[in-house]
């Protein structure tokens, strides 16, 4: 899938829960069901900075494909790297770089989140997309 | 699970105050909660022991992540009240759905609790220097405002270095206030009284002219090359901390800064304000100099039972991971030092700071500090690495009426510049 087939999809299952409650729950589920590397991925190398919780990503590339892992202590957070992640995985470096992030418009959630979590969601995609940047370079 | 909404009467409420089983939940403004009267209530405030979690929030769809943060959990009973019926009920049922097995509301907060003198409230000691936009707002309309009589106000849309953010929007009427005007930029210490007053007349402040300062919070991160140039209401603060020290007696900082007047929908500007010179400040600078800590006296206080050398930088700081500047090459803490742990970074305060950006609920903070010995009784110096995290925490303390605190300006900055004052790094014993 293109990473507007799999916006499209997320839009569609966010404008499908009622109210925000709902709408958290989704996320905090995908949260949940995040998977972690075999290897440690809370280190100091992958913790991104100036985010109000703590967030580590590590960005894996192979065959011209990136592989995001996330994690984070705070569920919210959690669940927006679960949607980026879900968003990037598997994209070439190129079309990650170049992503319009409609979703987070057209989901509301960048009028639903908190001042400080939409603060640590765009530390979370600049962080992404330099680092996705950085593997181009090399 | 309960599927009424119960009301309980005044009599009720007053006879429930003591109960250690009851939650009292305030959905007002933060603004009201502190203190200020924003719907004609008799007295402005809260009703003691009431925590506040503003309707605004239910906004927000992290809403019970802020409900847990604030440890309001389900084995209590609430109680809800607020200003308007339909809200403080909106608020209630979002209780219920979150897993709140017991809810009532209370509508009767504005006409009967708060013009009852004998019913206890309790409010920030010094709610006046926070102010809500909306008091602004009416100041700036040339209306009666509380709290308010004088005639001269300048407000300051402070940043550092980036006069581009308050080119894009601004609060009508404010002027630019660059924190480089009021720190130099080589020890980023409070400038010399000579160069203040300087500045001072230039934008047309004297001592008794009523400040009101803010930022905009546009999204540090320590991958930019100046972040401080994004955390506008932190400036603010250290403004707000070095126009006390020299004198000026009305200093106030918007609540929230620019995304509070954002919020609630009140129009920004791209038009400069006026600045009005004027020729003298009218007052020794500094008025206030006990409100600075400098080096000396720093390594006095650590050694005093009476004194905290307050740490208000973050974990990674406190523990020598990294610097937290681009421009301070040693890593490591201040040996003795209360670390009283500002959230992530230099450039963010959440831990003292409510999500959207307004300060955080003040018994919170106060308890937090009970916790780590920072008391009222004690003198309280709290720094950062420059100062401006220690000027949020000082402000912090001020509102609250604490007398005897100050801010150590030099902070790790200047400690870590002389090889011969000891530092540690790791985890220290006392936290394992």
């Amino acid at each position: 899938m293109t990473i507007n087939e799999i916006q499209d999809q997320i839009i569609n299952d966010l404008s499908s829960r009622d109210d925000l409650t709902e709408k958290y729950r989704y996320i905090v589920d995908l949260a949940k069901r995040l998977e972690s590397p075999e290897d440690n991925l809370r280190s100091e190398e992958n913790r991104i900075k100036g985010c109000q919780s703590n967030v580590w990503i590590r960005t894996d590339y192979n065959d011209n494909k990136i592989y995001l892992w996330g994690d984070s202590d705070s569920l919210i957070m959690k669940g927006m790297l679960a949607l980026l992640i879900r968003v990037f995985n598997n994209q070439s470096p190129q079309n990650i770089v170049n992503a319009d992030l409609y979703f987070i418009y057209k989901t509301g959630l960048n009028v639903n989140l908190s001042p400080a979590s939409a603060d640590g969601l765009i530390a979370i995609i600049n962080h992404i997309k330099k680092s996705v940047e950085q593997v181009m370079k090399n | 699970m309960q599927e009424q909404i119960l009301r309980i009467a005044t009599n009720e409420l007053s006879n429930q105050l003591e109960n250690p089983d009851i939650r009292l939940i305030d959905v007002r403004p933060v603004d009201a909660y502190n203190g200020w009267i924003l719907r004609n209530e008799h007295r402005g405030g809260h009703i003691k022991g009431a925590r506040n979690v503003s309707a605004k929030w239910m906004n927000y769809i992290e809403w019970i992540e802020i409900v847990e943060s604030k440890e309001i959990t389900p084995e209590k009973k609430l109680i809800v009240y607020g200003y308007d019926e339909e809200e403080t009920e909106r608020v209630a049922r979002q209780f219920m759905k979150a897993g709140f097995p017991e809810v009532s509301v209370y509508h009767r907060f504005v006409d009967e609790w708060s013009k009852k003198e004998n019913l206890p409230i309790e409010h920030l000691p010094n709610y006046g220097n926070l102010v809500p936009p909306v008091w602004l707002n009416d100041l700036l309309s040339n209306k009666q405002v509380q709290d308010y009589s004088n005639d001269k106000f300048v407000i300051c849309h402070s940043h550092y270095q980036n006069r581009a953010d308050y080119e894009k929007a601004h609060i009508p009427g404010a002027i630019d206030l660059d924190t480089n005007w009021l720190e130099s930029t080589e020890t980023w210490n409070r400038r010399s009284p000579e160069e203040l007053k300087k500045v001072f007349e230039y934008l047309g402040i004297t001592h008794d002219t009523t400040v009101i300062l803010y930022g905009n919070f546009s999204h540090p991160t320590y991958d930019d090359p100046f972040p401080g140039s994004s955390a506008g209401q932190l400036g603010a603060f250290r403004c707000a901390f070095i126009m006390l020290y020299a004198g000026v007696k009305d200093v106030r900082v918007l609540n929230g800064g620019l995304q509070s007047w954002l919020d609630e929908g009140f129009k920004t500007t791209t038009e400069d304000g006026k600045k009005h010179p004027v020729t003298d400040f009218g007052a020794e600078i500094p008025s206030r100099p006990d409100f600075v800590v400098d080096l000396p006296e720093a390594k006095v206080i650590l050694q005093a039972d009476d004194k905290n050398l307050v740490c208000m930088r973050s974990w990674r700081e406190y523990i020598g991971e990294f610097s937290g500047y681009h421009y301070i090459e040693k890593k490591g803490r201040i040996p003795g030092a209360v670390f009283a742990d500002c959230g992530s970074d230099a450039y963010h305060m959440e831990n003292y700071r409510n999500l959207d950006h307004t300060n955080r609920e003040y018994h919170e903070i106060e308890n937090k500090w009970r916790d780590l010995g920072i008391t009222p009784d004690k003198h309280n110096a709290f720094y950062c690495g420059t100062g401006w995290r220690g000027s949020e925490a000082f402000f912090n303390a001020y509102l609250l009426g604490w007398e005897r605190i100050s801010v150590f300006d030099g902070g790790w900055f200047e400690w870590s510049t002389d090889e011969k004052n000891p530092y540690e790094t790791g985890i220290p014993e006392h936290i394992q």
